[in-house]
């Protein structure tokens, strides 16, 4: 990411329920309207009208993410992002930055399990603008090697400030996926390790450029307040011509059923308390499962009515918050395989971990034991809504962009989005007890600890099994 | 009753584009729209309280923010915190309402109670489903003024804070920000962000609940709601809960007086692969005429990705991934402080590096043309602060926390463009005095001190 570290927060959808005790009516769900076209060389366009604002988030996408970028060069992909900023035909380095500033607007960038985006948000009128900014580095970049070595160094320093230099860095966004999988894919250091970020070379750039960036394997979407017809033609002009490059086969990133429990832990001689993390593979998308996790995830880790946060903190006070995320680098929607749901939490040294993991067991155990009551799934139902409006607002138009973006590429379907919340409506207690059972065994997690301590007591000697 | 209207103009003049040779050029952006934000509706309650109340989007959703003039400027010098953990123990339930009670009903609105102090205000809200807007007033009115400090939940509390006290100061970034607080502002309330873990343990729920007795009332607060929401429903909600609040204190006035001269110190972190910089220097105050040019000037000198010390540190060196420098604001009070993670190796070439930008900035006015661009820029993200429920809502906050007036958020972007060449450089001499700054490094100490003897004698 060319400028910090953004996540989504958090996210999800709900279905139409009418809110327990709930004194007025509900609001209709919202319904986004979506223009959805592929055009002749293969990248998919969605339109979405909203003018609140006269401004427009513009996101494009390209289908490949880290994990699967080259084995012998880890954090690459976050590396090739960067270089996206460095420079195109008719844009010098700094030039596109520039563009969208002095016209009023913001941009980032940035790279995640399975894809890369690139987005601006400006007012209206700067649109066509952006349209050709965008199609020029689509068409092809222009950077040398002291791009290369600049752009080394800043991210070097991006990962010293957010890892090397924190006395948790990479806890648990980092830690989780490489000890929760098995699949090199899924489980490899996808911010890099300091020698392959060095070892990465022009010709590296110009390849991963070639194989990945072209317009099929990409999506592009405006959010916000633009007139649809000229937008299309801006899009027929700057992209249209933009040649389709013949696509790799995907590698197999799947991960198999998980039989028995993993641990890991590592010791940071920086940190003053140990942190405690508790991941557990998801179902596959869009199952039946899949949408009772999404209300699980509500039920038990979500806001301070949550299952855990009452037993955790409420009655056992063994930490002060608890943190559940389905995706540590986004949202539930946003990834393209394998994922985890991570609970964490930091505690005092004389807080057991197993004292915490059993407390959050009575819970999942409740939910396992019986079906959950009627009140207390609509509530999550209620949550799941509220907080899946919030993401579609994130940055100004930017996080109804994001799922736009995700359901084309990966799904060539933009319209699920008005559809999710029917998947939500239809989950049942019954399903919920179910997916429970299949999803929280202790089988299926892996725990992961950071100690406070010198590393040479543990470090590279994670404790397997259990 | 007062009626102000927001009207954003978003009418920014053609960005520069720069023309080279052989290459195509961007096509020239089109005709600005206007933008016109619905009004925002103020009314004042018999004791004192203030009501805005501001319609925005379609989104069924709406931010309720309870604001209070209640924070650390209200602790004693034995005090860090204080606020702090009297804002946790709103969440802990009201004298009608258990804590787990409270969260549901929230939680039921599709929303969750935050409750956290800043400087000068603490927040106590809720961003809620449209139709239970009314719901969330009238629960955030119980939290604010029947909030029960149970006994049990001010223990957990406690060691939550010392937690993340110990956690925060294992950390570079609060050491410098806090290192430099104290540098500058002594004695002030503003000085302190953290207190020993000795005094954190001696605080008592009799003293957390004084604090919140002394320093909350009606005569303190604004209420903002804005969103989708049905107005009569929730004024209605307004006047039932919050009528019969007593009027309290009046706000504490109490600006501080922060040094102003060269100060380097270095706080060692033993084998750091980078050191974290904050440096700067007391500016004026929002209410200062100079006020939206110096963030301006900011924006050009640090505050933007295309900002110059951005260009220079990463974009040309590679010394840092986010450098960053802001204009930050308390009451009465403002500072203007860099802040940057760099390469061990290279700290006092960083270093050198900001000052000399600053220093570029004062001895030559920028061109109209990188003036224009900043000032669309500073102009743009104006706007995009003003299009979101909580973005909304902190602007007004803003503004009125500081008096400026509903005019300043109407005539913003005027006077942002007003801004000239000479009055960048006339801001950037007046106030950002490379002479005068605090400069603090977290770093090891090893490979840093040395590299810090031409910028002062370190105090460690």
């Amino acid at each position: 990411m060319p400028h910090r570290r953004w996540t989504i927060a958090l996210l999800m959808l709900a279905a139409s329920a009418t809110s327990a005790g709930a004194q007025a009516a509900p609001t209709a769900p919202l319904q986004i309207p979506i223009d959805y076209r592929t055009l002749s060389n293969g990248l998919r366009v969605v339109l979405s009208r909203d003018t609140t604002t006269p401004t427009v988030a513009v996101a494009t996408y390209y289908n490949i993410g880290f994990r699967i970028e080259p084995r012998d060069r880890t954090g690459f992909a976050h590396l090739f992002e960067h270089m996206m900023f460095q420079g195109s035909r008719n844009l010098g380095k700094m030039e596109f930055i520039k563009l969208v500033q002095s016209n009023g607007g913001i941009l980032n960038g940035s790279t995640r399990f399975d894809f890369t985006n690139y987005y601006q948000v400006v007012p209206s009128h700067v649109l066509e603008t952006m349209l050709w900014a965008e199609a020029d580095r689509m068409k092809g970049l222009a950077i040398d090697s002291t791009n290369l070595i600049n752009q080394q160094g800043v991210v070097k320093n991006e990962v010293k400030v957010n890892v090397l230099n924190q006395p948790y860095g990479g806890f648990p966004w980092i830690d989780m996926p490489m000890a929760a999988n098995t699949n090199w894919h899924n489980a490899h250091n996808f911010y890099g390790e300091l020698k392959d970020l060095d070892a990465a070379t022009l010709e590296d750039v110009e390849k991963f450029f070639r194989t990945y960036y072209a317009p099929n394997n990409a999506a592009l979407v405006v959010v916000g307040d633009f007139d649809p017809a000229a937008t299309w033609q801006w899009i027929e002009r700057y992209f249209a011509g933009i040649p389709a490059v013949p696509q790799p086969a995907k590698p197999d990133i799947s991960e198999p059923r998980q039989e028995k429990e993993r641990r890991k832990s590592r010791m940071s001689e920086r940190a003053p308390r140990p942190a405690l993390a508790v991941g557990y593979h998801l179902p596959e998308r869009y199952t039946p499962d899949w949408y009772a996790f999404g209300l699980i995830d509500q039920l038990l880790g979500q806001g301070r009515d949550s299952w855990f946060y009452q037993e955790l903190v409420q009655k056992r006070a063994l930490t002060g918050d608890v943190s559940a995320s389905p995706n540590d680098l986004g949202n539930y929607y946003n990834y393209d395989g394998p994922m985890l749901w991570t609970v964490s939490v930091f505690h005092d040294s004389d807080v057991t971990a197993e004292s915490i993991v059993s407390a959050m067991d009575s819970r999942i155990a409740e939910l396992q034991s019986r079906p959950v009551d009627a009140a207390t799934l609509e509530r999550a139902r209620v949550k799941l809504r509220s907080a899946f409006y919030s993401t579609l607002e994130g940055l100004n138009g930017f996080g109804k962009a994001d799922l736009l973006a995700c359901f084309a590429l990966f799904e060539d379907d933009p319209a699920l989005i008005n559809r999710l919340m029917d998947g939500f409506a239809k989950v049942t207690p019954e399903q919920v007890q179910r997916t429970a059972r299949e999803y929280l065994r202790p089988t299926n997690r892996t725990i992961v600890q950071v100690l406070p301590g010198a590393q040479a007591a543990a470090a590279g000697v994670p404790s397997q099994g259990n | 009753m007062k009626t102000t209207t927001i009207l954003i103009s978003t009418a920014l003049l053609a960005a520069p584009v720069v023309a080279v040779a052989q290459r195509d050029v961007p096509p020239s952006p089109g005709t600005p729209k206007s933008f016109r934000l619905a009004a925002p509706r103020t009314f004042q309650l018999a004791n004192g309280m203030r009501v805005t109340l501001t319609p925005f989007g379609t989104t069924p959703k709406a931010h309720v923010r309870l604001v209070l003039r209640a924070g650390a400027l209200n602790e004693g010098a034995r005090e860090t915190w204080l606020s702090g953990l009297a804002g946790d123990m709103l969440v802990e339930g009201t004298t009608t309402r258990s804590a787990s009670q409270l969260a549901e009903d929230f939680a039921s609105m599709g929303g969750s109670l935050f409750a956290f102090a800043g400087a000068d205000e603490t927040s106590v809200g809720a961003e809620v489903l449209a139709e239970r807007a009314g719901d969330a007033v009238a629960l955030i009115a119980d939290a604010a003024q029947h909030p029960a400090f149970p006994a049990a939940s001010f223990e957990r509390a406690r060691e939550t804070r010392l937690r993340q006290l110990a956690i925060a100061l294992s950390q570079p970034q609060p050491i410098a920000l806090s290192t430099f607080r104290q540098a500058m502002y002594g004695d002030h309330p503003y000085a302190r962000l953290y207190p020993t873990e000795a005094q954190l343990k001696g605080y008592t729920l009799e003293q957390t609940r004084g604090f919140w007795a002394r320093n909350s009332g009606a005569q303190r607060a604004h209420l903002y709601v804005a969103g989708v929401f049905d107005a009569a429903a929730v004024e209605q909600a307004v006047r039932r809960t919050f009528d019969g609040w007593a009027r309290g204190p009046a706000p504490l006035v109490k600006p501080p007086a922060p040094v102003s001269r060269r100060q380097l110190q270095l706080v060692d972190r033993p084998k750091a692969v980078q050191s974290t910089i904050a440096m700067g220097l007391p500016v004026l105050a929002p209410s200062n005429r100079d006020w939206i040019g110096l963030n301006v000037t900011n924006a050009l000198l640090g505050g933007s990705f295309g900002s110059r010390i951005t260009s220079n540190i990463r974009e040309d060196k590679g010394y840092t991934y986010s450098p960053f420098s802001q204009v930050s604001a308390r009451v009465q009070d403002a500072y203007w402080m860099e802040s940057a993670d760099v390469s061990a190796e290279h700290t006092g070439a960083s270093l050198q590096e900001i000052l000399r930008e600053v220093d570029r900035l004062r001895t030559s006015p920028p061109t109209p043309q990188e003036l224009r661009g900043i000032q669309n820029y500073a102009a743009g993200i104006f706007t995009i602060q003003n299009s979101s429920r909580s973005g909304i809502v902190s602007q007004l906050q803003f503004a009125n926390l500081h008096g400026l007036g509903s005019a300043y958020l109407t005539s913003y972007v005027d006077n942002v463009m007003k801004v000239t060449p000479t009055d960048v450089q006339r801001v950037t001499q007046r106030y950002i005095d490379p002479a005068k700054m605090t400069i603090v490094v977290v770093g090891d100490s090893a490979t840093v001190a040395p590299q810090l003897q031409p910028f002062g004698a370190a105090v460690p």
